[in-house]
């Protein structure tokens, strides 16, 4: 439902309008539902990932990422002057995250809302360990991610972390490693890696995991759901072999990236 | 007005001659970029090899968004905009009972560049999308009364959303393009108002209706300016 609060900085429809609803019928028997095995790959495949750094020529380094429906931009602007007179010896690293109001089944207003920070704060966690902060004191890095299309939370946070972690390296900014991440979900007690949406809902638990695979360091773990000790076990273990392999797709864009 | 760039310092000697210059140019534009770029406008050239009424290349991609009824990407040399369609279902306005809505609004995020803050749309942001949507009501290019489901009770409303992912000028006409082929890639799907329910409901198997647009209508702007009594084009 979109009730949109009259925005006088934006060309307004009307005060309320409705996502359509459709009826129950379907003769669509290929889309999955819970029950059934997974379409199209195995419970541990992850869907091939496209990525690609230094498509935004204005900002100091940016990576596109992109895998089957999750298209996410990222730009870096910095390190630039903090605001504020404080002193500080390390430096800062801001990440905001924008969905684009077409990027989910329904529309979302464009106002900044507690889903956009959260998924800011899981993709800060995750890369600030690897960041050089020292390097630049007083000075600020500003992290401006915009997801264009989203399938699921958890690939947005995964394909987020990536997406700035290439952008950072891309920016020159100096950093310890490159940090790869990985989302897992629990459907019908097994392990299912990179979930979409309807898997996700689907799922009794998911996990969201970031890692340094060169120093092979743990950087960010978001469990959310009900699973056991022994399932999360499992699911890191699954998601730090895939973040290995996506280690070497980041790698291998960084290189093949013109000069 | 005679300006030199110093020779560069002795740590730079390793850098080929072509980097050396490519590196002294890039501090000039810096440091004087109206003189910058009055030296190449004397040769009647523009910075980045065009003629003075050169366009850059477009490319359009349409209908990548799955999420998105319509949508589009565009690219004008560096500027790159995404645009989505989506569309929702409301009440019509008391007096245009069978007329539907089109929304059309236009973000400058932070991310595009480094001149645009966080926040609240900026003054840019506000006038381009306030002109757009001038635009694309007096062209008419889709007749509000082709989004009327059934006369003062539903109505389809168009969001038209572009954002810009970077910004490197003219945001103006790779938006308008990118709306204009979002809206010709949209396909709504069959929507049927039932009175006894007072409820519209869409149809999931049956195939979905591309948008009604008004006939060889496709708005197309131009931009130019002015330097110096000379007129370039964007």
């Amino acid at each position: 439902m979109n009730q949109a609060v009259f925005d006088r900085r934006r060309v307004n429809g009307p005060e309320e309008s409705f996502p359509p609803v459709f009826d129950e019928i379907t003769n669509d028997l290929t889309s999955w539902s819970i029950g059934m095995p997974r379409k199209a790959r195995s419970p541990s495949d992850i869907r091939p990932i496209f990525l690609q750094p230094g498509l935004i020529n204005q900002a100091s380094g940016s990576a596109y990422v992109e895998t089957d429906r999750t298209k996410i931009a990222c730009a870096i602007y910095g390190p630039r002057q903090s605001k504020g007179a404080a002193f500080h010896e390390k430096g800062r690293l801001n990440v905001e995250v924008k969905f684009t109001p077409y990027s989910c089944q329904n529309r979302r207003a464009p106002m900044r809302d507690a889903e956009d920070r959260s998924i800011a704060m899981a993709v800060h966690q995750a890369i600030i360990s690897s960041v050089r902060l020292e390097t630049f004191p007083k000075s600020t890095i500003d992290i401006f991610i915009t997801i264009i299309e989203t399938d699921g939370i958890e690939g947005c946070v995964a394909a987020g972390s990536v997406a700035a972690s290439t952008a950072l390296a891309d920016a020159g900014v100096e950093i310890i490693g490159l940090v790869t991440s990985c989302s897992a979900g629990i459907v019908q007690s097994e392990v299912w890696l990179d979930p979409s949406h309807k898997e996700a809902r689907s799922s009794t638990g998911t996990l969201v995991f970031s890692c340094m695979p060169a120093l092979t360091t743990v950087t960010n773990v978001w469990q959310t759901g009900r699973m056991s000790s022994a399932e999360v076990l499992a699911c890191l273990d699954a998601c730090q072999s895939r973040c290995n392999d996506i280690h070497g797709v980041v790698a291998q864009s960084m290189l093949a990236k013109e000069i | 007005m005679a300006t030199s760039i110093a020779s560069l310092p002795p740590s730079f000697s390793h850098v080929s001659q072509e980097e050396q210059d490519a590196l002294k140019a890039a501090v000039f534009q810096r440091l004087h970029p109206r003189v910058y770029l009055e030296r190449f406008l004397a040769e009647n050239i523009r910075p980045d090899g065009r003629s003075p009424d050169g366009f850059r290349d477009v490319s359009v991609n349409v209908g990548s968004i799955s999420t998105a009824d319509g949508s589009a990407l565009v690219r004008m040399g560096n500027t790159t905009v995404v645009c989505g369609v989506k569309a929702e279902i409301a009440e019509p306005e008391l007096d245009r009972d069978n007329e539907g809505f089109m929304v059309p609004n236009l973000d400058l995020p932070a991310m595009c560049s480094p001149k645009f803050k966080p926040g609240p749309p900026s003054e840019e942001a506000q006038a381009l999308s306030d002109r757009l949507n001038q635009v694309l009501i007096a062209s008419n290019v889709v007749p509000l009364t082709s989004l009327c489901i059934h006369p003062g009770k539903a109505v389809w409303v168009l969001y038209v959303d572009a954002t810009c992912i970077n910004y490197d000028g003219n945001a103006f006409d790779a938006t308008l393009i990118s709306m204009i082929a979002a809206l010709k890639n949209t396909r709504l799907p069959q929507a049927a108002y039932d009175p006894e329910t007072n409820r519209t409901i869409c149809s999931r198997n049956a195939p979905l209706v591309p948008l009604q647009l008004t006939p060889n209508t496709t708005p197309i702007s131009i931009s130019f300016g002015v330097f110096d009594s000379c007129v370039y084009r964007s």
